[in-house]
């Protein structure tokens, strides 16, 4: 089992907060990857990843059909957050049995507390001709992370989180 | 189909870099920072890697040469794309020379590789109604149209 550092939490939350624009990048199961910028984004437990689930189409047909996922910070980069989180993926929709787990993540929990992401941390430092006009959330995507490499010039590769 | 970067989506690409994501055949991915990048033509654009950023997709790409990726830092979010492709690893010729080069000129890198993508696939990724819509296909003016209505910003380049 992995655990996440401090600084590896405190990058993982929505930007305005001091967190970070992430990547999330999936595949189908014939191999086509795709890769998509994410704000809404927290940690939970030391190894779980958080996302909202808003606006996402072929992540989620993705994640349905392959939970393997890459986790990567997009900006900022310049403060050491060179990291690449890989795991696993569920989204937990509305719907799902309410004592569904995860590697030890709640589904009840989970979509209690960022269940409405948007209200809780609405978009502010989105530009206005880039936010979205209305936030629908389908649910809370949850990624277990069981490793990570660097992505820092000269240490590529290197893993900096281990289970 | 057919994709016609316009200049706007050139000076994002270059100007930030991007994430590169590959996958295995039975599609675990991976992604590594394509930090000089070069718009070679408008539906390619060539990555210089190092070496040790190389080794991390190159098993992958060496079975599945299929490419995804965004731009890099404020571009994640400026530069709403998804651009797709094949990639092909260079270690020699005349676009490995000179991108290599200009890498090592305007960044200090060390190219053990360079990765040509050349694009089949670009998605807007703008969040709302637009996220996912298909923009390939789209002639160069149309897509110089579509993309002027909405945003007009070109960045400095990075360091």
């Amino acid at each position: 089992m992995v655990k996440f550092t401090k600084e590896m939490k405190e990058a993982l939350r929505v930007p305005g907060k001091g967190g970070s624009l992430i990547y999330l990048c999936t595949s189908n199961r014939d191999g086509n990857p795709n890769i998509a910028a994410m704000r809404f984004v927290a940690t939970h437990m030391d190894d779980k990843i958080l996302i909202a689930d808003m606006f996402l189409l072929k992540t989620k047909a993705n994640i349905k059909e392959n939970p393997e996922v890459a986790v990567t910070i997009c900006h900022p980069l310049d403060e050491g957050r060179w990291w690449v989180f890989r795991g696993k993926a569920v989204d937990m929709e509305y719907g799902f049995p309410r004592d569904f787990d995860w590697y030890g993540a709640n589904a009840t929990d989970i979509l209690n507390e960022w269940g409405n992401w948007n209200k809780a941390e609405p978009p502010d430092e989105v530009p206005p001709d880039i936010v979205f006009p209305k936030a629908v959330q389908r649910g809370v995507v949850v990624v277990h992370v069981e490793e990570a490499y660097s992505i820092e010039p000269g240490h590529v590769g290197e893993k900096v989180l281990e289970g | 189909m057919t994709v016609n970067l316009t200049d706007r989506m050139k000076a994002w690409i270059e100007a930030m870099g991007c994430h590169l994501c590959v996958a295995t055949p039975e599609g675990v991915p991976f992604v590594v920072l394509g930090r000089y990048a070069k718009a070679t033509a408008n539906d390619e654009v060539a990555f210089a890697l190092a070496e040790d950023e190389m080794k991390v997709i190159a098993p992958a790409l060496s079975e599945n040469p299929r490419v995804a990726f965004g731009v890099s830092r404020q571009g994640g979010i400026r530069a709403a794309y998804q651009f797709k492709g094949t990639g092909e690893l260079l270690r020699s010729g005349s676009v490995f020379d000179t991108v290599a080069a200009q890498a090592k000129e305007e960044k200090g890198i060390d190219a053990g590789a360079v990765l040509l993508v050349r694009l089949t696939e670009l998605y807007c990724t703008k969040p709302g109604y637009e996220a996912g819509q298909r923009l390939d296909g789209m002639s160069p003016e149309d897509l110089d149209a579509w993309e002027r209505q909405r945003w007009k910003d070109v960045p400095r380049k990075k360091d």
